[in-house]
């Protein structure tokens, strides 16, 4: 399933969102999201804001209510891609 | 009967983990490392997986190092040959496997994954419905307000004006009172604020609706629906946020812009808050609403706040072109939260706080406004005809201005002069002038417990009218009578001898739209200086006095008058 989870994230490069990502897996939202701690705590996901870039211009990360009213979105961390 | 040895459960990893974790195994035995209480499996599929909690203690352990080095080896063999890190691998297994029997074992029915939040909000913020549903919600609200609290406005209006009013009487006539003293009680205080306090039942239904519609959800959905038209007079839905809290109270409104980070955007914002139609207008609309438009009471006070709202819309625009240009337009963003089934305990909260504060009112503000008012009216003392009075000598000087709106009576500009200090006083004041003066009509004289009986059985009647009311919205069913004339109550029968329906109408913008509260003014000052209080008092006294003109002088032409 991470692999799967991983391949399937390799070529978005605006990256997918929970939702999108329990659709095309065909899988609770709760059970994916358990993987994507897991991936994102190893360094192989990164949570992106929802245009698509990554959040670097403040500290809010997981407090940032743009991304909570729009969702968070993954992408495969570069290291992997590479 | 026989005992079946129990099989314990044992994920298969794959051939390449599993001859690792099988090396590992017997590794323990051969470096007699003892593994004390921990599962030989567990232990080994945890040291391949780097497991740095487990790498500790076990290098603490006697023969743990060269434990330790083997795992490592096995980890990174199988690193080369998998490509990946052994705990990725192990977990990918775990929740391979796991998919599998939830598949196998789980039957999902079909989940519709649009919410009943999307279909709802699809009709709801539509771009061309989503307005006309917003105005048909306020129209359903105000005809509640407005149908469903008639019957409890009637019998307020006959517990304060019957027993209430006896009450009072009768003790100052136990202490002898003189006669100044029962005319200040009665026609002053008792008429003033009770005639403001009529207005509770209305109120309380009022802020059930506001209550029910912000605890549901559907508020955010009117700022977002609002936000199109918003940015036609250079603002966006954030602003309609402090413009719908002005239905309610235009002060907390004007302090609520402080969400909004233009400075321009908050004063174009609090400008137009004021045209929203604060509760405190409500009593002046129901007043004259049932005195002259009965069963269409609901339609006209709805039509008095979507005319708020379009002058709101329009004076945007006038400011947005003249005092206030349109700055760099920053994103909107608001979240809309799921639809809530809203709590009654929220909704009671809700309804009593706001009303205490216009109980509180009634009882400071509006009773001292009471006590000057029936003293100005009696002044010079021992006057006979309130028209000579202080009050009566000012009225009469204001009221030619209010002439070509179809009002020009000395009591009409005197109770609007008072609506400055709030609105509600309009009703006060009128109540004070046209019923305050009056001599009243000889009743029976009662007891005290039939005076209690009678309030238990006129609120019994009130309730199942307001019962059948509400039953009568529902479609085929027809419990009251339609042709049901204007109330006659003691206020309403003295306004139908001053105005017409056509000037009652125009008497009604000109509340809507005349200078706001001083509470208003004070929070407009207080917020962005007193040149933009002026303004907006200066500005909405304009519009108002020339929106009631071409309503009234417009009625006449098209022969309403």
């Amino acid at each position: 399933m991470l692999t799967q989870l991983l391949n399937l994230l390799e070529n978005k490069e605006s990256g997918l969102s929970l939702s999108e990502i329990s659709r095309e897996l065909n899988a609770q939202p709760s059970a994916i999201m358990s993987m994507i701690e897991m991936l994102v705590q190893k360094g192989r996901l990164i949570e992106i804001g929802p245009d698509g870039k990554h959040c670097t211009s403040c500290g809010l990360e997981s407090d940032c209510n743009l991304l909570k009213a729009h969702g968070k979105r993954y992408v495969v961390a570069p290291r992997v891609l590479a | 009967m026989t005992n079946t040895p129990r099989t314990l459960f044992r994920l298969d990893y794959g051939g390449k983990i599993e001859r690792e974790i099988a090396r590992i195994i017997a590794s323990f035995e051969e470096n007699k490392f003892d593994i004390q209480h921990y599962p030989q499996r567990w232990l080994a599929i945890k040291l391949l997986e780097s497991d740095a909690d487990i790498l500790e203690r076990v290098q603490a352990m006697p023969n743990g190092a060269q434990v330790i080095t083997l795992a490592q080896q096995g980890a990174e063999k199988i690193k080369s040959m998998l490509g990946d890190e052994v705990d990725m691998l192990t977990a990918d297994h775990r929740y391979g496997y796991i998919n599998g029997v939830v598949r196998q074992a789980l039957h999902r029915p079909h989940i519709d994954r649009i919410t009943l939040t999307d279909r709802v909000d699809d009709i709801v913020t539509h771009k061309w419905f989503g307005l006309p549903f917003f105005f048909a919600i306020m129209y359903v609200m105000f005809r509640l307000v407005i149908d469903v609290s008639a019957p409890f406005l009637d019998w307020t209006d006959a517990v304060i004006n019957g027993p209430i009013a006896h009450l009072f009487s009768y003790l100052l006539n136990l202490v002898l009172a003189p006669a100044w003293i029962h005319s200040l009680i009665i026609d002053g205080i008792v008429a003033g604020v009770g005639g403001v306090l009529v207005f509770v039942p209305g109120l309380l239904i009022l802020y059930f609706f506001l209550a029910l519609l912000e605890d549901s959800g559907y508020m955010s959905r009117a700022a977002f629906v609002m936000d199109r038209f918003m940015r036609v007079v250079g603002l966006h839905g954030k602003s309609f946020i402090p413009m719908i809290l002005g239905f309610g109270c235009a002060v907390p409104a004007i302090y609520a812009t402080r969400t909004i980070a233009s400075r321009r955007d908050r004063i174009l914002t609090a400008l137009l808050v004021p045209l929203m139609s604060c509760s405190a207008r409500l009593p002046v609309y129901v007043v004259f609403g049932l005195a002259f438009f009965g069963t269409h009471a609901g339609t006209v006070i709805w039509a008095m706040y979507a005319l708020g709202i379009l002058i709101a819309m329009l004076s945007g625009m006038v400011f947005t072109r003249t005092l206030l240009k349109p700055d760099a337009s920053s994103a909107f963003v608001l979240e809309l939260p799921p639809y809530r089934q809203p709590s009654l305990k929220s909704v009671l909260i809700h309804m009593w706080e706001n009303t205490r504060e216009f109980v509180r009112k009634a009882g400071t503000v509006i009773f001292a406004a009471s006590v000057i008012m029936w003293l100005l009216l009696n002044l010079p003392w021992g006057v006979s005809n309130q028209r000579d009075s202080y009050f009566g000598i000012v009225s009469s000087a204001i009221s030619p201005v209010f002439a070509p709106l179809g009002f020009d009576s000395w009591e009409t500009g005197g109770a609007l002069v008072t609506g400055f200090i709030a609105k509600e006083i309009v009703v006060s004041t009128m109540s004070l002038i046209y019923i305050g003066g009056e001599e009243a009509a000889p009743v029976e004289p009662t007891t005290f417990s039939e005076d209690l009986i009678g309030i238990g059985q006129g609120f019994v009647e009130a309730t199942i009218n307001s019962g059948r009311i509400l039953l009568n919205i529902i479609p085929g069913v027809n419990l009251v009578d339609e042709e049901k004339e204007a109330e006659n109550t003691a206020l309403s029968n003295a306004l139908r001898e001053h105005f017409t329906p056509l000037s009652a109408v125009s008497m009604l913008v000109f509340v809507l739209l005349y200078v706001p509260c001083v509470a208003t003014l004070g929070a407009i000052k207080h917020e962005f200086g007193t040149s933009w209080a002026v303004t907006s008092a200066v500005y909405q006294t304009a519009v108002a006095w020339v929106v009631a003109f071409v309503v009234y002088q417009g009625g006449k032409l098209l022969g309403f008058g």
